[in-house]
């Protein structure tokens, strides 16, 4: 598990020698050991940069990032990172148990058959361990990578917009799934998500932001205890939160 | 259902690719038995006639081994030298706008003027090899370098944030990805280098499917060097069919 601690940190991309766009505004953010964390917003507002940044894919332009004290590239170094993105990103020419044997290889690591075949179970797709990619439904696919991120016990898990490409339903079963596997595991996480309810969901902690420069506009502590069902998504005080949310993301939002 | 569309769209394009080969081999002997083309186009059955005569069927199958092996070696020698640039492009950044520069200006350079040159400092019989190997070097080294840079960017990032070194990624992610474009590479690489291979023997080697065609053309040889010109064209045609599947296999099974 691991602390995550942004100080002062923003980030500015350079477009042409004149012009440069600041994604991220001077920000600060403490996210606890073992905290699941939704960063909701709306296209363009710096929420992947932020998950960037902590992954060590991005330098900040100003400010620091640190997980347990230290800079996200040892994190790196270490394979402690799981990471999975909206683009399933996976291996089309192997398996998914090659799939999954790859963060083994890349770690160096001799494959763990049996961890891999627990993780196959885990995400439900037993029997499909010699399917590759193309043969697998979206949802599928989005449950490999995220059986991937999982596959060297990392300390922290980054998931940028997992199920964005997904239809509503099966967005749905696949939140219930993320549910189920991180109540197993625990791991700090960071989601970045557009859709209110997946945050709300999930995470321990929503933070709504907004874009321009980029900054975290609201924080909410979610109040639902775990774990959740299906029962936790037709509360009353989910749908309000939701409601609340939702007007939140709206560009006219100002800051209580 | 969808597979048996697409196989009959498959065997109707092959049936008019037969039927317009039949057509052009069709116009053919009608233009060499009217004589439309003079005494320089005979008709196809002279030519194919050249096969059936024993001691040309094998001066044509030594000239043919000749061709292919120089075609093979210059393949080879393109290919992995292509290869070993496009690398050190990739790992050493600095260089590759210095590297690209250097390809254009090897390939810029005509065979014809190229060719005295490397009879002189590499021989006869080494000339063919090389004037092959110049031009498959360019295309393969324009193919592994766009082929290197192809990987799925958000792969790459995976790679990157599970702390993956450049070997590790190389193996795994960079060279399996790079192989669609080198096979598309190679494809074109087979033809050019028969086509470097033949002029190569033009500058006096001692044998060779080239020779075979200049020395009937300088003696009036007509039938027989038309031949030896068909038996250059189907082994290019082979080899680009051959490649041609390769990569279409490599292409299914990656994807």
């Amino acid at each position: 598990m691991a602390t995550i601690e942004l100080k002062g940190v923003s980030k500015e991309f350079r477009i042409n020698r004149e012009r440069s766009v600041l994604a991220l505004g001077a920000m600060d953010l403490t996210i606890r050991e073992g905290e699941f964390i939704a960063l909701l917003g709306p296209s363009g507002c710096g929420k992947s940069t932020i998950l960037n940044l902590v992954a060590g894919l991005d330098e900040p332009s100003t400010g620091t990032v640190t997980v347990d004290g230290l800079p996200p590239l040892q994190l790196q170094a270490k394979q402690q990172l799981g990471i999975a993105f909206q683009e399933h990103a996976l291996l089309p020419w192997r398996s998914v148990e090659g799939n999954l044997e790859l963060p083994f290889q890349i770690a160096g690591r001799k494959p763990d058959r049996e961890h891999i075949a627990g993780l196959i179970e885990l995400v439900g797709l037993k029997g499909f361990e010699s399917a590759r990619p193309s043969q697998l439904s979206g949802g599928m696919r989005q449950r490999v990578s995220i059986a991937r991120a999982l596959c060297l016990d990392p300390k922290l898990l980054l998931l940028d917009e997992p199920f964005g490409a997904l239809d509503a339903v099966t967005r749905r079963s696949m939140n219930l799934e993320l549910q189920r596997i991180w109540q197993e595991k625990q791991i700090t996480t960071i989601l970045v998500t557009h859709t209110v309810e997946e945050a709300l969901f999930l995470a321990d902690r929503v933070l709504v932001m907004s874009g321009r420069p980029g900054r975290i506009v609201r924080e909410v502590q979610v109040p639902f205890p775990r774990p959740r069902a299906v029962e936790t998504m037709r509360h009353e005080l989910f749908h309000h939160l939701v409601d609340d949310l939702t007007l939140s993301l709206e560009p006219e939002y100002k800051e209580p | 259902m969808q597979r048996a569309e697409q196989q009959d769209g498959g065997l109707q394009r092959t049936l008019y690719q037969v039927c317009g080969f039949l057509l052009l081999l069709a116009a053919w002997q009608i233009a060499g038995k009217s004589g439309i083309g003079g005494k320089t186009l005979p008709a196809l059955t002279e030519v194919l006639r050249v096969y059936t005569i024993s001691w040309r069927r094998a001066l044509l199958l030594r000239a043919a081994a000749a061709t292919v092996s120089s075609a093979g070696i210059g393949l080879l020698l393109g290919t992995t030298l292509g290869c070993l640039t496009a690398l050190t492009a990739q790992l050493l950044p600095a260089l590759e706008p210095g590297l690209d520069r250097l390809a254009v200006v090897v390939n810029a350079l005509p065979a014809i003027a190229l060719g005295p040159v490397l009879v002189i400092t590499a021989g006869r019989e080494a000339t063919p090899a090389l004037l092959a190997a110049i031009p498959v070097f360019f295309l393969i080294y324009v193919a592994a370098t766009s082929g290197l840079h192809s990987a799925d960017r958000r792969l790459g990032q995976f790679f990157r944030a599970s702390g993956a070194s450049w070997g590790t990624r190389f193996r795994h992610l960079d060279a399996i990805s790079a192989l669609p474009a080198l096979l598309n590479g190679m494809k074109l690489a087979v033809t050019t280098a028969m086509i470097g291979a033949v002029v190569g023997e033009w500058f006096g080697a001692p044998t060779g499917l080239g020779i075979v065609i200049l020395n009937t053309m300088q003696n009036f040889q007509i039938p027989l060097m038309w031949a030896a010109v068909l038996v250059v064209a189907g082994i290019s045609l082979t080899g680009y069919a051959v490649s041609g599947w390769v990569e279409r296999v490599v292409e299914r099974r990656m994807s």
